[in-house]
């Protein structure tokens, strides 16, 4: 069943007279519960379309529709209502709030999630509950980055985005990351994206999406994608 | 040089509110302090001028009995005096207009205490017209060649005006002490001749002779031809002899030196006055040291929170252009060149900013001094040319270098190490659990509440800074409209607590209680005495009441009416630490060899003079003959009868709306302090709010990627501002209230004022203060809904 659905997506960036097609009629489906990697080289227009699905930025052409709902014409509360209820974020730099501890970081989302998992629960199981009470800078980037992927998680999300989740950290971690990421999402039968560069990532996926100059130049699904174990880094 | 310098220029441009905001403060600050230095300067640099131009006197001899010719000759010839005068200045009614009195002065010897001609003929010792004050004759009407007709002792004096004058004596001119602002409209001041005098007193001699002839029995007309050639030279010298109850010198001599040699020359002891213990000279200098006072305090906040404002926004700029800096570093520019090239943007709005404030602080002082702006109305001088104290420059010069210093240490920091180290980004101070944190009930706060207070902890330069901000708006709202309303409620204390009365009659020097004793009944007055003591060499007024009417009252500091004992005198506030209350003092009048030991009874609020007050019983018991110097009643002044007593007359009301213009004044310098309140609290508000957006734009990205609505997030950052705004008024109130409380204390040594604020000053500055923040924040927070959630995620902190 499919999730999402992008139908002749087009977002335009201007520049004085200048114009930049960053996404240029693009149209894909997602199912529920897959792993989706979207590959492509700098500038191809990823991030815009990760940015349009996660709804920090609307499309200038096109329909967007997320669980049956067009999330393409919504306004800025609309939008915020969106993120909180129905997607996970995770940055390649974390983005965890410096000037809370790792425990009010989770705990953060209960703020606006009703779904919400126990946010305590949620940090056991990224194997934290020892640094409860640290700030985001006492921590390792990997440990930084579990606390990320606790807290998109915690607020329930039907859909987990990810944003070069392993960009900043080296391939030991960065595959204990990606591992973790799979194994808590999966289970929970999330719908996970990830834009990436690295191809290596792609062969764990059970959909790629290869973007290149803002059109989709290939949907590829793979019938036996490789665990985080089996992947040459 | 010049793509650096295009570079300063664009930047500039780029970071536009905070360099705008620098500029404003720099200006404010430099404005303010080089105004308010400027207008005590002035004040001490034209006052001392006139007063030099017109010879004013450095000393003063009082006697109520009078100078005698020889007396003033025995004076003149001791060592280290270089001109004396017998000088006569007496309050005079305009005849035709009840309202309208001038104080008229005639000065024997035209070298001490003279004048400055604005129009006219020169002084002639001979001549027969008068001198007029220029600003009474623009105000009344009156030009060179009319006549004036005034009344002295019953005798009529005709004069033709034949000169417009500024006088020294009368910088200040009031018709007595208890008139705080001038009105020229009312009263004025003019010279005669001693010639003219002469006639005048002739003219009284020959008026009296008449008046005992008639009574003699002899026909009017035969009198006053008898009485006119009975009148000799040396009845004229004799009553000079009375008139002239002061002589006014030019010495530099040590004023108890002085007093001793007059002592030695006279065979008796007389009051002495030094020019800094003379009212007028006393009032322009004392406003010279209120503005002194003043502008250590305002001028010196404004520069601080302007260097402040500077550090906090130099160091955001460099942390901001750190990449910026570590690009040209990495191009091969040498940190030398680096650092000039930064140093220049506080260099930049130094001068530009001390240039701006110099204009600013020119018009400050020109509004406060000037024949137009609010000194104006107090001060009657023919120049107001501005001055500025030396010491301005070297600290104007001082805040530019200061400024580029700033700069210089802000890109330092950014600059050291390596220039892949100074390439990177600038991160912030990691946070760590700070004391606060161990407390249980920090645990139990929200999540706002707990992100609040740790960017506190993490940003203390700009929290502080805020602090300041909002305290120094309060600080200016406290001070400027509690100022209005200590100075109101003094209005009202003097027209509604002390003053029951409805004129105020002035009575000749030297008339004795059984003289008036008549006029005191037949206008159901009471009467009060002054007359100059000596407590231990320290010059005070001894004050004499007979108040059993109510006409008059004394108040206590809480400004609840004394009922006064006869058992004991009553100190000024200003003089209450000479003697605790049950204690002893003594005291000498002057012109007298007794001396007086009395009981304190207690402590007085005085309005102007310094004095020691006492009951007309004590002074009886004590053997003091006290003689009246005004009596008050409830007539009105039309409805006085004309006694050779009295030497003038003076409405209630009409004092009281001489004050108008005194509250003018106030209103204009409490406009004043509100609108700097104001533009302070917003740009030292605006200033750091938007930084504290710029620090916290990632986090907040963050929080709106997160599902946050913008409104929510708004909301947290206002409740920052609101809980540092609420510190802020906490911490402002008393810092104001001190603030007033000292201002007062620099003026106490005209007023004994006490500090009163009505609780719509509270409401006002609480509200006022609010609102500024308030108003800032929306500004700020509205900023919030158009962040830009994936610019601000791109990169790594």
């Amino acid at each position: 069943m499919s999730i999402v659905q992008f139908e002749n997506v087009s977002k335009i960036y201007t520049s004085g007279d200048h114009e930049l097609r960053a996404l240029d009629r693009v149209s894909f489906t997602l199912d529920e519960g897959k792993f989706v990697v979207i590959l492509g080289p700098s500038g191809a227009g990823k991030s815009t379309l990760l940015n349009l699905l996660g709804g920090l930025d609307s499309p200038n052409e096109g329909r967007i529709t997320v669980g049956g709902a067009d999330i393409s014409k919504l306004t800025d509360n609309e939008l915020a209502d969106y993120r909180a209820s129905t997607v996970g974020f995770v940055f390649q730099f974390y983005n965890l709030i410096p000037t809370l501890t790792v425990y009010e970081n989770v705990k953060l989302v209960s703020e606006i999630s009703k779904n919400a998992y126990d946010a305590k629960e949620m940090i056991g199981k990224v194997g934290l509950l020892d640094h409860l009470n640290n700030f985001p800078a006492e921590l390792s980037g990997g440990e930084q980055q579990r606390i990320s992927i606790a807290r998109a998680l915690c607020k329930n999300p039907k859909i987990l985005l990810c944003d070069e989740p392993t960009g900043a950290l080296d391939s030991e971690t960065g595959v204990m990351v990606l591992k973790l990421l799979l194994d808590m999402a999966k289970n929970d039968g999330k719908t996970i994206v990830i834009v990436t560069h690295n191809q290596n990532i792609a062969k764990m996926a059970d959909v790629v999406i290869r973007v290149k100059n803002g059109k989709i130049r290939s949907v590829e699904e793979q019938e036996n994608p490789l665990s985080a174990d089996e992947v040459e880094w | 040089m010049v793509i650096l310098l295009k570079k300063l220029l664009r930047t500039a441009w780029s970071y536009k509110a905070q360099f705008v905001s620098m500029l404003l403060m720099m200006t404010l600050g430099i404005g303010i302090f080089l105004g308010f230095n400027m207008e005590w300067k002035t004040i001490e640099y034209d006052v001392s001028r006139f007063f030099e131009d017109t010879k004013y006197a450095d000393f003063r001899l009082y006697s109520e009995t009078g100078f005698t010719q020889d007396d003033l000759e025995k004076i003149a010839s001791i060592e280290g005096i270089d001109a004396a005068t017998r000088f006569l200045s007496v309050n005079l009614d305009l005849k035709g207009d009840e309202k309208k009195a001038l104080a008229v002065d005639v000065s024997e010897n035209y070298t001490v205490s003279t004048f400055v001609l604005t129009d006219g003929r020169e002084y002639d010792d001979a001549g027969d017209g008068i001198w007029l004050s220029d600003k009474f004759a623009k105000l009344n009407g009156v030009s060179l060649g009319d006549t004036l007709t005034l009344e002295f002792q019953g005798t009529e004096i005709e004069c033709e005006v034949v000169g417009l004058i500024k006088a020294g004596e009368h910088m200040i001119c009031l018709a007595d002490s208890n008139q705080v602002m001038p009105d020229f409209t009312t009263f004025g001041y003019a010279f005669l001749s001693p010639a003219k005098l002469s006639d005048v007193l002739r003219e009284k001699a020959a008026r009296t002779v008449s008046e005992e002839l008639e009574k003699a029995g002899l026909p009017k007309d035969a009198a006053k031809e008898q009485a006119e050639s009975a009148v000799t030279e040396e009845m004229i010298e004799a009553a000079k002899d009375k008139v002239f109850s002061q002589i006014l010198l030019r010495s530099g001599m040590e004023k108890a030196a002085l007093e001793d040699a007059v002592k030695e020359a006279l065979g008796r002891t007389l009051m002495v006055v030094s020019k800094e213990d003379h009212a007028v000279y006393k009032e322009a200098m004392g406003e010279a040291t209120e503005g002194k006072a003043m502008g250590s305090i305002l001028p010196v906040l404004f520069l601080a929170i302007a260097v402040l404002t500077m550090v906090t926004t130099m160091h955001r700029i460099a942390t901001k252009e750190k990449t910026q800096i570590g690009v040209l570093k990495a191009l091969g520019f040498r940190n030398r060149k680096i650092l000039l090239h930064y140093s220049s943007y506080g260099l930049f709005i130094g001068v530009v900013g001390s240039a701006l404030g110099a204009v600013l602080g020119y018009f400050v002082c020109k509004m406060v001094m000037s024949e137009d702006g609010m000194m104006g109305t107090y001060f009657d001088m023919p120049d107001w040319s501005t001055a500025t104290p030396a010491f301005c420059y070297p600290v104007i010069a001082g805040t530019v270098l200061l400024l580029a210093l700033i700069s210089y240490l802000s890109v330092r920091v950014q600059l050291m190490g390596t220039a892949a180290e100074a390439l990177r980004p600038y991160t912030p101070k990691n946070v760590k659990q700070s004391l606060l944190e161990k407390l249980p009930l920090f645990r139990k706060t929200s999540f706002a509440t707990k992100w609040n207070l740790r960017d506190l902890m993490r940003h203390k330069s700009r929290f502080a800074m805020t602090l300041i901000g909002i305290i120094g708006c309060m600080i200016l709202l406290v001070g400027g409209l509690g100022m209005r309303d200590t100075m109101a409620g003094f209005l009202d204390l003097l027209d509604n607590g002390i003053s029951h009365y409805a004129t105020k009659v002035n009575l000749v020097e030297g008339t004795q209680v059984e003289e008036a004793a008549a006029l005191i009944e037949a206008l159901d007055a009471d009467w009060e005495s002054y007359s100059g003591i000596s407590i231990d060499g320290y010059t005070a007024t001894l004050d004499i009441v007979q108040n059993d009417k109510g006409r008059i009252s004394v108040i206590d500091q809480d400004n609840r009416e004394i009922d006064l004992g006869d058992d004991g005198v009553y100190l000024c506030l200003r003089l209450s630490d000479r003697a605790k209350i049950g204690e002893y003092i003594e005291f000498s009048p002057y012109g007298g060899e007794e001396t007086y030991r009395v009981k304190v009874n207690g402590y007085n609020r005085s309005i102007m003079t310094e004095s020691v007050t006492m009951t007309d019983r004590l002074a009886q018991k004590l053997g003091i003959s006290p003689s009246v110097s005004a009596i008050y009643t409830e007539k009105r002044s039309d409805e006085i009868p004309s006694s050779p007593l009295i030497s003038g007359r003076q409405d209630k009301r009409q004092l009281m709306d001489s004050f108008a213009s005194f509250v003018e004044i106030m209103d204009g310098m409490v406009v004043i302090l509100v609108i700097a309140a104001v533009i302070l609290g917003i740009v030292v508000l605006y200033n750091l709010g938007v930084m504290s957006y710029v620090e916290r734009s990632r986090e907040l990205a963050t929080l709106k990627v997160l599902g946050f609505r913008s409104k929510k997030i708004g909301r947290l950052l206002i409740s920052q501002n609101v809980w540092l705004t609420v510190i802020g008024v906490l911490l402002g109130l008393p810092a104001g209230l001190g603030t007033l409380e000292w201002m007062l204390s620099a003026l106490a040594s005209e007023y004994e004022l006490k500090l009163m604020l009505g609780p719509l000053t509270y409401t006002v500055s609480i509200l006022l203060t609010f609102g500024v923040s308030l108003f800032v924040d929306w500004m700020v927070a509205r900023k919030n809904r158009k962040i830009d959630m994936v610019e601000a995620l791109k990169n790594a902190e």
